[in-house]
């Protein structure tokens, strides 16, 4: 009888990790930039997503506003204020490794400014961008490592 | 009676040589024969053999005293290991033995065990095989909606970064 206890028991613990691992949490990073040609600074801490940014665009100059990390379960939704006036919602939907997909929302003053839904690996950076910002622009670096 | 003498004395010494193999029991038959033929014969040869016993006794009785009375726990040891290594079970009977399966199925407890491990595997299976399933390269935007700028994505295929732009916004921001 104790065997057997010790069989169902070993059972349990393999399934509870089995779903624990099924249901990690994925840690997602969101870091808000502007980016201008006035000047020719760049961020120190920008200097991982400097070359993805030089191959995308001709901005002479970044600069990190904010820089927001936390983890998602599966369903949970995560509100953030990237920029003042500004709501981010970061939803996890769905987790296929090594894919995580996630809907992200972003609100200003009541309306909806973007509404997407993307998959992200731990290596791939999703960059939103395009909000004016004085003489920049306003980008979202959205990374997800699981 | 001399030549007799002559060959009882070539007799001899040619069988004093095959006495040890005798006393051994290592002898042909053919020479067996010829020094059992001797033997009565001759006493000299009687008395070497008879000697050989003696000498036999004598080292055997405290030889065999010693053996019986030490037990020689290391030689037993090295057998038991040895039998062990031989016959010992495999990963699979200790195992096997472990769980003690006729008991198991003595008591008939495998029915809700492997109701259990049905259950679980019913459960885990769809998580399992949306952990392993190789997702197909994907577009990593699903989709893109905005109700106040365009919107344009734009992917570097031998990067991992893709663009979603908006653009012809209506303000700009604070």
């Amino acid at each position: 009888m104790k065997r057997i206890i010790i069989l169902l028991v070993l059972i349990l613990i393999l399934s509870i990790l089995s779903l624990s691992t099924a249901f990690a949490q994925v840690h997602t990073r969101i870091r808000v930039i502007k980016a201008s040609n006035v000047g020719q600074t760049i961020d120190p801490s920008l200097r991982d997503v400097h070359s993805d940014l030089g191959s995308v665009f001709n901005f002479t100059s970044y600069q990190l506003l904010r820089d927001n990390s936390f983890n998602l379960s599966p369903n949970q939704t995560v509100s953030i204020s990237p920029r003042p006036g500004i709501l981010m919602e970061v939803t996890l939907v769905g987790q296929h490794r090594p894919v995580a997909e996630l809907i992200i929302r972003v609100i200003r003053k009541g309306k909806e400014v973007l509404n997407t839904q993307v998959r992200l690996s731990p290596r791939r950076t999703v960059l939103i961008g395009g909000p004016r910002l004085r003489e920049g622009v306003i980008i979202y670096a959205i990374a997800a490592n699981f | 009676m001399w030549k007799g003498g002559g060959r009882m004395k070539r007799e001899c010494s040619s069988v004093s040589k095959l006495l040890d193999k005798y006393f051994d029991q290592e002898l042909t038959l053919e020479e067996r024969s010829l020094v059992e033929g001797h033997l009565p014969d001759c006493p000299a040869c009687r008395r070497a053999l008879e000697s050989m016993e003696t000498l036999r006794n004598f080292i055997r009785s405290p030889v065999e005293e010693a053996v019986e009375k030490e037990t020689f726990p290391w030689v037993w040891e090295k057998i038991e290991r040895g039998i062990q290594q031989r016959e010992g079970p495999g990963l699979w009977e200790s195992l096997r033995d472990w769980l003690s399966l006729p008991f198991l199925l003595k008591r008939k407890i495998w029915i809700p065990a492997v109701a259990t491990a049905v259950i679980l595997i019913l459960v885990m299976a769809p998580l399992l095989f949306k952990k392993i399933s190789s997702y197909p390269v994907p577009s990593v935007v699903e989709y893109v909606e905005s109700e106040t700028y365009n919107v344009m994505i734009y992917q570097l295929e031998n990067q991992d970064v893709t663009v979603i732009w908006l653009f012809n916004g209506p303000e700009e921001e604070t």
